[in-house]
């Protein structure tokens, strides 16, 4: 057995001293085996990631019930559009004549995004003030709240029925991606 | 009068930078501390209330001047105490077999993909539930982004325990899973 095998992992995670992780990367230019050993053991902590992310994932969100899914996905796309039609505008105004359900734009649905939560080779020792800096908020920067009856033709909506709606907007304006809960 | 305004300003201002420091941690470890606690086998419900107690104390411990050295591990261990507290089985999340979540993953995958991966990942549970608890413990926080140091600050062991301790419980999946 390779001599370096014991410090792979340590060296994967940065915490072995500068001196030897410059040692292990030397050794690793010229050990096809330890390289090997390197990438099973990255992949495999990855794997071990991806596991504890699903374990996580509440299990009533894993699948929303079809029939609720396409009545939700339908008006999401329909508050979508309503949010582009009220862009420009400074403070939101209902609609007057609420976007039929039958004609809102066909989106991707992602039911349960795969957020990226661990990444190996971890980056070098970030200190906290770095980390701080690096932060950007998970909080959607815009939040708009848009009654039920302004989209719906009454009775069509239970009342005190309401979902929370993620929506990702590209670059270019375009809706990437929409989250939906109860 | 500028005597008075000390004993005023002083700790008006440690409060404000407790404040924020615990704000940005909570938005940075919110979601890592609530995966730890249900990997660990707690309800998303208790996990919620766990996380948020855990803020609670730490808002507390840094505004009545703790330390605010090393609160990623603080915040862990207050975490992982109050899961114990609760009598929360470690092995219920890891002990229940997975297939639901992971059907809903493959959903998109053709269907000899989502067999090949369903089967790697049958086989990756298996071998994560026969790990030692202690092993389980060092990878799940080390999947939660913590150091070694911080690791062994959470479940009061040696840095170089922790490096040993991970060190084996990686080989060992690597082996079981044939990766």
């Amino acid at each position: 057995m390779c001599e370096y095998s014991n410090k792979l992992i340590a060296w994967l995670d940065h915490e072995l001293p500068d001196d030897e992780a410059a040692g292990v990367e030397r050794h690793l230019q010229t050990c096809a085996e330890c390289r090997g050993q390197v990438g099973s053991y990255e992949e495999v902590s990855s794997a071990f990631a991806a596991y504890c992310q699903r374990a996580a994932v509440p299990i009533k969100r894993r699948r929303p019930p079809v029939l609720a899914s396409l009545g939700i996905s339908a008006g999401v796309a329909a508050s979508v559009a309503l949010w582009f039609a009220l862009r420009p505008a400074a403070v939101p105004q209902l609609p007057l004549h609420p976007p039929p359900v039958a004609s809102a734009p066909a989106m991707a649905f992602q039911a349960t995004p795969a957020a990226p939560w661990v990444v190996h080779r971890r980056p070098a020792a970030p200190p906290a003030a770095t980390q701080e800096a690096a932060w950007r908020p998970s909080e959607p920067a815009i939040q708009i709240a848009i009654p039920a009856e302004a989209m719906f033709p009454p009775g069509a909506v239970p009342a005190g029925f309401s979902f929370i709606a993620d929506v990702s907007i590209a670059a270019d304006g375009s809706p990437q991606a929409l989250r939906v809960w109860p | 009068m500028s005597g008075d305004s000390v004993p005023f300003a002083l700790p008006l201002s440690r409060f404000e930078v407790s404040d924020r420091e615990a704000d940005t941690l909570f938005r940075e470890l919110r979601k890592p501390l609530l995966r730890y606690l249900v990997c660990l086998g707690l309800s998303h419900d208790e996990a919620q209330d766990v996380v948020q107690d855990a803020f609670l104390s730490l808002h507390r411990h840094l505004s009545s001047g703790g330390s605010a050295e090393n609160t990623r591990g603080w915040l862990f261990r207050v975490a992982r105490n109050q899961a114990r507290n609760r009598q929360t089985s470690y092995d219920r999340r890891f002990g229940a077999p997975l297939e639901t979540g992971i059907d809903a993953q493959l959903d998109e995958a053709t269907p000899e993909q989502a067999l090949l991966e369903k089967e790697k990942f049958r086989r990756l549970g298996d071998a994560i539930r026969s790990l030692p608890a202690s092993e389980r413990e060092c990878l799940l926080l080390r999947a939660s982004g913590l150091r070694y140091r911080e690791i062994g600050e959470v479940l009061g062991i040696a840095t170089s325990t922790v490096a040993d301790t991970v060190d084996r419980a990686i080989k060992k999946l690597a082996e079981k899973c044939h990766v």
